[in-house]
This record gives structure tokens, C-alpha cells and sequence, in this order.
């Protein structure tokens, strides 16, 4: 029992980490550190990234050498590393402690998979320098997997706690509208990441243009962006009005979580126009990709939530 | 669970702040240093037109060494000087200059014709030729750069030069990473000169 519990926390503790990885890996991308390493898996063909020219191997342009984006790179694997080393213990529990439990043990053993494939994904990224496509593929694959840490954390909690959304009924016609707001939570971060995508193509081929100009050349796209972020917008009030106003009971994680989620939009929806119209800020730009994948997660929670209470209704 | 917001909201204003620091330090790192000024020179382009030093003035260059046969790793130059050509081809400000090493070969209407078959259209790209002399001893004295067993043994060096005709930096001509450096710095020199 103890080390089922153990289980929660590694799940727990893997989430929280893929998380922060996420925000770290925002960081790579907007300080420009991207290509901090040009090989990989060593850094300048060195396990611990060098301090000065003279400890480049001669097979590197020096060119390549900036010492500051090369430690920002190197922090950003070093921490992946750790995050896999934490994602393979909280496999290992799963498939010891759950292994009858269909619904813990196979996200987790996904999650783990997709972890080794983000790790050949960062090869890759390396390889083609930054290909646009890699980068929103290696973002997408890291929100799948904290999704499913956070759907096999939250099941093994409620195998804890049975009872914890026996009491709350919510309507039982919510499933479609879960699954069009994720589909629409994907769709929009994948339409942001082409937003960005497409800002630094144009500026790769006009390197002297300003951010707002490049903005501006970029069209439908960015409308499309503000238009299904108002859908979103109005999805998730309306799932917020069912889950709180027409359901007895909601469980408080419910309650949190709904209220956060409707919260959060509201500062999407303004950081997201901060972007557009004042300027291509790196620190906005940072906090509006992770506010996305919290978003995403806290969806996640009240699905799990609300398909847990409809098992106990039923 | 009040409690635990704010830990939260707490933890993310420090991410905030850590983040700031990152970025503006990763902003700040990139410093391209003053290498050395071109010395004297006098040769001729594809025109026909005299090229000196004094051109170099109030332009960003990117300069290589090459020579038209060249079957090895010129090609792959060419192609991404040519790449560099085209993406700042709206940008008067840079230039790029391509000098033979093997002016026995590369005459002025050979080079021309290269010119042509590379897309060349304005000035923005010229290539240049000199006595073999006068060419071995900028590519030694001048640019610090490999400049025996011509032309077979010249250097797939890239040079970026300020609008002060100071050498700022070198560059592996063959390698893509090293391009996606070399279009930065010619943004920020630019940049810097215009604040």
C-alpha cells in the first residue's frame, strides 16, 4: 500500500516536471537557444557543454559557439533526462502495483514510450536545425504525455477514494462537449505554433523585418487563432454553466478546476491580443504556450472527473 | 487548496522572473568582436568595374574565397551565399563578395557568366579577380586565412565584415548551422549600426 501511494506521488511528481519542462522547453525556444548545441546528444561534442573556444573539438565551426545559449540548451536536455528518469520510476510502479488496472497502467506505459520518442524527436530537431514541423510535433507529444500522467494520477486516486464524486451529479450529455473543447484546445495550440512557425520563417527570409509588420503579413491565420479562442472561450462557459449551475453536487476539484479554466481563457484570450497588437514580447509569448497546456490538463481533470461520477450514477 | 494557489501562483512569478533573466541574458550574448581591418586592396569585378577596399564602407560583407571549377565544397558555398543573397534582397545595406583563386581561369567574362548562372542580377553579389599574387597575399596577410596549393587549397571560410571594413567573424561556408548564425549577426550589425 505503501508504495502504491508512492505511486500517486511519482505520478504526481512526473506531471509537475513534465510541466515545467514544457515551460523550460517555451524558454529554449523563445531565448533563441534552440540550436545551442548543434549536436546531439553531447553539447560541442562534450557531455558537459565547453566554457571557452579552446575546448571546442575541431570538427565544430566556432561560429556556432555562444556560451550562454549553449547552457540554456544544455539545462533544458539535462532536465528532460531527469524528467524520463522519474517518467521510467512511475512506470515501473504502474506495472508493479497496477497492472490489472487497465486505465493506469497503459497511459503510463504511452507516456513512457512517448518520452524516448520526444528524446529521438530533440535528435532530429538538431539534425534538420530546427524543422518547423519537428518543433510542433515535439510540443504536441510532450502534451500528450503530461495528459496522460495526469489522466493515470488522477485514476489511481480515485481507486484511493471511491467516493469522492459519488455525491456530485452532473449532466450526463457532456461527453461530445469535452471532446470538441479538447479537439478545439488542440487545434488552437497547434494554430499558435504556426503562428509562430510562420513568424520566424518570414523573418528567416526577411531578416530585417519588424515583429508587427511580420504580425500583419501573417493574415487569416492569426484571425482564425483569435476566433476559435472565443469559441474556446464560450465552450468552456458553457460547460461551466452545466458542471456548477445545473449539476448537484459538483465535487470541489470540479468547481476549482472549472472556474480556473474559464479564468485562464480570459488571460489567453488578453495575452493573446498583447502579442498581436503591442508586440511579439518572449515572456508573453512563454507564458501563452504554458497557460495552453495548463489549460489543457485542467479539461482533462474535469473529464476525469465528470466520467467518474457518471460510473457512480450509473 | 487556497493554500495551495497560491504556492502556485507564487511558484510561476518566480518562473516569470527566472525566465526574464534567461531571456535577456540569452539577448545579451550575442556579442560579435572586432577581429581585425581589411588592409588595402584593388581588384576588378564581373563588370569589369574596379572593387577596393573602400567599398567595404558603410556595408555589411560577407566574403568567401572561390574559384568556378571548383567541384569540391564550392558548390555547396555558392549555393548557401546564394541563399543569403536571396534573403536579403530587399536589404541594401549588405553585400557579398565572392574572389577567385584562380584568376588564370576566372577571367572577368567567366565570372560573369558564373554570376548569371547564379542568379546574380544587381551588385549586391560581385565577384572578384586580381593577380594570383595580389589575391594569395589578402587571403593570408588580409583575412589570416589558408593560402597555399592554390587553387585546389582554399579556405570554406565565410568572413563578415562591418560597415567600418573591420573583419568581425568567420564561418564554415558548408555547414546550415553556421548559416543560421551567420544571418543573426548580419541582422544585428545592421541593427547596431542603425540605433
Amino acid at each position: 500500500m505503501l508504495f502504491m501511494n508512492n505511486f500517486r506521488q511519482f505520478s504526481l511528481l512526473s506531471t509537475g516536471m513534465t510541466y515545467l519542462l514544457i515551460f523550460i522547453g517555451g524558454l529554449v525556444r523563445v531565448s533563441g537557444a534552440g540550436m545551442g548545441c548543434p549536436d546531439w546528444p553531447k553539447c560541442f561534442g562534450r557531455w558537459i557543454p565547453p566554457t571557452s573556444l579552446d575546448q571546442l573539438p575541431s570538427h565544430i565551426d566556432p561560429s556556432q559557439f555562444n556560451i550562454v545559449l549553449a547552457w540554456i540548451e544544455y539545462c533544458n536536455r539535462l532536465f528532460g533526462a531527469i524528467v524520463g528518469f522519474i517518467i521510467l520510476i512511475t512506470t515501473y510502479l504502474a506495472i508493479k502495483y497496477y497492472r490489472h488496472h487497465s486505465r493506469i497502467v497503459w497511459p503510463v506505459v504511452l507516456a513512457f514510450t512517448l518520452t524516448l520518442v520526444e528524446g529521438w524527436l530533440g535528435s532530429v530537431l538538431v539534425d534538420t536545425v530546427l524543422d518547423p514541423i519537428t518543433i510542433t510535433l515535439h510540443l504536441l507529444l510532450a502534451l500528450i504525455i503530461v495528459m496522460l500522467l495526469l489522466f493515470a494520477a488522477q485514476e489511481a486516486y480515485y481507486l484511493d477514494n471511491m467516493d469522492s464524486e459519488k455525491l456530485s451529479q452532473y449532466p450526463s450529455n457532456l461527453r461530445w462537449k469535452f471532446g470538441l473543447l479538447g479537439l478545439c484546445l488542440f487545434i488552437e495550440i497547434i494554430l499558435g505554433t504556426e503562428i509562430r512557425g510562420g513568424l520566424e520563417m518570414i523573418r528567416s527570409d526577411n531578416p530585417m523585418v519588424e515583429s508587427q509588420f511580420l504580425i500583419d503579413m501573417l493574415g487569416t491565420f492569426k484571425y482564425m487563432h483569435s476566433v476559435l479562442g472565443i469559441s474556446i472561450l464560450i465552450l468552456a462557459g458553457l460547460l461551466w454553466y452545466q458542471l456548477m449551475r445545473l449539476s448537484k453536487n459538483p465535487s470541489r476539484i470540479m468547481q476549482y478546476c472549472s472556474t480556473i479554466v474559464l479564468i485562464l481563457i480570459f488571460v489567453q484570450i488578453i495575452s493573446g491580443e498583447l502579442l498581436v497588437f503591442i508586440d511579439v514580447i518572449p515572456l508573453i509569448q512563454l507564458f501563452h504556450l504554458w497557460i495552453a497546456s495548463w489549460i489543457l490538463g485542467l479539461v482533462m481533470i474535469q473529464y476525469t472527473a465528470w466520467k467518474h461520477s457518471q460510473l457512480s450514477y450509473e | 487548496m487556497n493554500k495551495s494557489i497560491y504556492l502556485i501562483i507564487t511558484m510561476v512569478f518566480f518562473f516569470g522572473l527566472g525566465a526574464n533573466w534567461v531571456i535577456q541574458k540569452a539577448n545579451s550574448s550575442h556579442t560579435i568582436p572586432e577581429i581585425k581591418l581589411v588592409p588595402n586592396f584593388s581588384f576588378i569585378n564581373q563588370d569589369g568595374n574596379p572593387f577596393s577596399n573602400k567599398n567595404l564602407l558603410e556595408k555589411v560583407t560577407v566574403l568567401d574565397f572561390m574559384f568556378t571549377s571548383c567541384a569540391g565544397p564550392c558548390p555547396i558555398m555558392t549555393n548557401n551565399m546564394s541563399q543569403l543573397y536571396q534573403s536579403f534582397e530587399e536589404v541594401g545595406e549588405v553585400q557579398f563578395l565572392s574572389i577567385t583563386v584562380d584568376p588564370e581561369t576566372d577571367d572577368q567574362k567567366m565570372l560573369k557568366t558564373y554570376a548569371a548562372i547564379n542568379g546574380v542580377s544587381d551588385e549586391r553579389w560581385q565577384f572578384l579577380t586580381s593577380d594570383i599574387e595580389s589575391i594569395k597575399n589578402l587571403k593570408r596577410d588580409g583575412f589570416m586565412l589558408y593560402a597555399d596549393e592554390l587553387p585546389q587549397g582554399h579556405a570554406i571560410k565565410f568572413v563578415l565584415i562591418d560597415q567600418s571594413g573591420v573583419i568581425r567573424k568567420y564561418y564554415d561556408g558548408t555547414e546550415k548551422t553556421s548559416m543560421a548564425v551567420l544571418k543573426k549577426d548580419i541582422t544585428q550589425l545592421i541593427k547596431e549600426e542603425s540605433h
